[in-house]
């Protein structure tokens, strides 16, 4: 016999999408009362733990990625970024953070005089200790090369340093010093100082000189405000012991998008070569640290949230019987029953990702800020557009694997038992 | 559980061209023990209850039956049997023709929403949704167009005396209102048969009133079966059965 009537003029699939439609738009409005009304406290809680779950899950990711991408200084607007493969070894160095990229002056030049592109610099990052005449403060140093052009590195414009790098001196690093070094408005307030002041900066105690601060930038360092301080890389090398091999932690290019990547894949065929303007997610995976505390972090998002959401959906469905009874009475089948309390559950879950995507967001702001305040130079965390997609999708993922429950728990409703209370 | 073969065995050779053409209900012989079947979880030594002892009866559309007897007695088995919320253990219950015990949970399901309307002596009402939408809810599983679903339930609504309250939830109104949606309710789909438990026992005496007065029209064109305690409501019915112990004990 055929589930389907067969006195309507209209014909089945017609009926068929009304009936599943109807099921849930009637699904949404129950939701909707229930959310807020007198009784919203079970699914507000639930929204509320997949939300949290989300936020942690996104928090712990943009550290990771944070770590696996270099952290605030990458924030730059360049059109690629060469970074040094993790396994690397060919034209990189494994320095104490890292692994780095080598004989990068002279290869700037070469990318350089490539067609299409515009300008190349070394980046080279350093903590350092810079002193106004106050305490000590640690500040994210950033080598860079200018040029002529306004450009951006590390969220600080280059503009107010002199153009080129005259230390460099075609590899001799006897060049003069230009002692120039532009404060970003953060590391400027702590430190205390303004455009014409004289600092000592030191990245370890033995290595100590002298800059003058030529401008202090209006814009912060990076998304939420890292204290950093350009200088001309050469100047960075010398001080920092990195001039032996001309070290630097990435490469960046301006220009057209394919003359830039292709110079830099001319130039460091076996290095990672990026085009973006954003922190790139794919670093998670060249990054061991940082790929396994992301999937930690996501195993137990999952875990935590398909757990939360399938004790509390089971709870409500419970709860929630009668409704099914009557269902039941007036002619919804089985399917259709079960295909509310799996709408529902849906629905919780996906509202709980959306809240959960942007207390992510709000999280990493609040622990970049406090990192930043205490025990970090610069941002710990960053948030990246793909968050909001993963961040859905993990609740997705968590709502699949707990709605058996709930769908268990309404599969075993007895409509005589609830209709004749 | 539904026992296929059993089933099969059981549907037998009733055709809905052997009734009598405006026999909208007929019970033959219909017993049924609770603790016998349908139960997941059941233990081995579970005691079982005769509900109903080989109950018969007709119920011709355009009449209203009724059923009195004591708690126990085994009314609202009868109705849920009727409804096709339960199968009886032994007899057949025919709707409109068609042997309910001889169907799938499925196809009975399709044919309480066809043939049946409920009224339950609580309302059972979904409290998240207006009136309209409570009404309107057997319409969506009959694919029904959402337009022509709030017309119907809103047209339903003013039948009753509810047109300026559709929009109301149903905890914004009175136990007289509520009964008067479930009543609405179980028109909706136009079903030929209408099973009301205790319809008026959560009512006034004035509004119970109201309620009988809806039943007594909706009787006119469908069959209704109505069980209850209260004389009241009983003198609607045609006839009335009296129940006893799950047995027949009068007919009048």
């Amino acid at each position: 016999m055929s589930d389907e009537p067969d006195d309507l003029p209209d014909g089945l699939e017609t009926r068929r999408r009304r009936r599943w439609t109807g099921l849930f738009s009637l699904t949404v409005s129950r939701w909707w009362q229930r959310a807020t009304g007198t009784t919203a406290g079970r699914i507000v809680s639930t929204v509320a733990a997949v939300a949290l779950t989300i936020a942690f899950l996104l928090v712990v990711t943009g550290i990771a990625l944070s770590l696996a991408d270099g952290g605030v200084t990458t924030t730059d607007d360049a059109t690629v970024h060469i970074t040094p493969e993790a396994q690397q070894t060919l034209s990189s160095v494994d320095g104490v953070e890292g692994p780095r990229l080598g004989t990068t002056n002279e290869r700037a030049s070469t990318i350089r005089a490539h067609d299409g592109v515009a300008h190349a610099s070394p980046v080279l990052i350093e903590a350092g200790r810079l002193e106004a005449g106050g305490d000590p403060q640690t500040v994210q140093l950033v080598g860079v090369v200018p040029d002529d052009e306004s450009r951006t590195v590390a969220g600080v414009p280059t503009d107010a340093l002199e153009e080129g790098d005259p230390h460099y001196a075609n590899g001799s690093y006897d060049g003069p010093r230009t002692g120039e070094i532009v404060l970003s408005r953060t590391a400027a307030d702590r430190l205390g100082a303004s455009a014409g002041d004289d600092l000592t900066v030191s990245t370890s105690p033995r290595r100590t000189t002298n800059f003058s601060v030529t401008a202090v930038s209006e814009t912060d360092g990076g998304d939420v405000g890292a204290p950093v301080a350009l200088v001309h890389a050469s100047e960075l090398q010398s001080l920092s012991g990195a001039a032996d091999g001309e070290l630097a932690d990435r490469m960046v290019i301006w220009g057209e998008p394919d003359a830039s990547r292709s110079a830099a894949a001319d130039a460091y065929p076996d290095a990672s070569v990026t085009v973006t303007d954003t922190a790139d997610p794919t670093a998670l995976f060249d990054d061991g640290l940082a790929f396994a505390t992301s999937v930690i972090a996501l195993v137990v998002g999952v875990t935590i949230c398909a757990s939360f959401v399938a004790t509390t959906m089971g709870m409500t469905v419970d709860e929630d019987r009668r409704t099914l009874a009557v269902l039941e009475s007036v002619g919804v089948p089985a399917r259709g029953r079960l295909a509310v309390i799996a709408i529902s559950t849906g629905i919780t879950t996906l509202v709980g990702s959306v809240v959960g995507v942007g207390l992510g967001a709000a999280g990493i702001a609040v622990v970049n800020a406090v990192a930043s305040a205490t025990v970090a130079p610069g941002a710990v965390a960053q948030f990246h557009p793909l968050f909001v997609p993963y961040g859905i999708a993990v609740a997705v993922l968590a709502g699949i694997v707990a709605v058996p429950y709930p769908l268990a728990v309404a599969a075993r409703t007895s409509v005589l038992a609830e209709v004749g209370r | 559980m539904f026992n296929q073969s059993a089933q099969d065995s059981r549907s037998s050779a009733i055709e809905a061209d052997s009734l009598e053409s405006t026999t909208a209900v007929r019970l033959e012989g219909v017993t049924h023990q609770y603790g016998s079947g349908g139960g997941r979880l059941r233990s081995s030594d579970e005691r079982t209850v005769t509900a109903l002892r080989d109950v018969s009866f007709d119920v011709p559309m355009g009449s209203i039956l009724g059923l009195e007897g004591p708690s126990g007695s085994g009314k609202s088995t009868i109705l849920h049997a009727v409804a096709g919320l339960l199968v009886p253990t032994d007899g057949n219950v025919l709707l409109c023709g068609t042997d309910l015990t001889a169907l799938s949970d499925a196809e009975r399901t399709r044919m309480r929403r066809r043939h049946i309307g409920i009224v339950f002596q609580r309302f059972h009402l979904l409290p998240a949704l207006s009136a309209r939408a409570n009404v309107a809810l057997p319409l969506v599983q009959a694919g029904i167009s959402r337009s022509d679903r709030r017309a119907r339930a809103t047209a339903l609504l003013e039948a009753v005396g509810l047109g300026d309250r559709s929009t109301h939830l149903p905890g914004e109104l009175s136990g007289g209102e509520r009964q008067r949606v479930a009543i609405a309710r179980a028109l909706s789909t136009d079903p030929d048969v209408i099973v009301a438990d205790e319809p008026t026992g959560e009512l006034d005496t004035a509004t119970g009133m109201d309620v009988l007065e809806l039943l007594t029209d909706i009787g006119r064109d469908r069959a209704v079966l109505v069980a209850s305690h209260d004389a009241t409501t009983l003198s609607v019915a045609d006839r009335v059965i009296t129940l006893c112990d799950g047995r027949v004990d009068d007919v009048r």
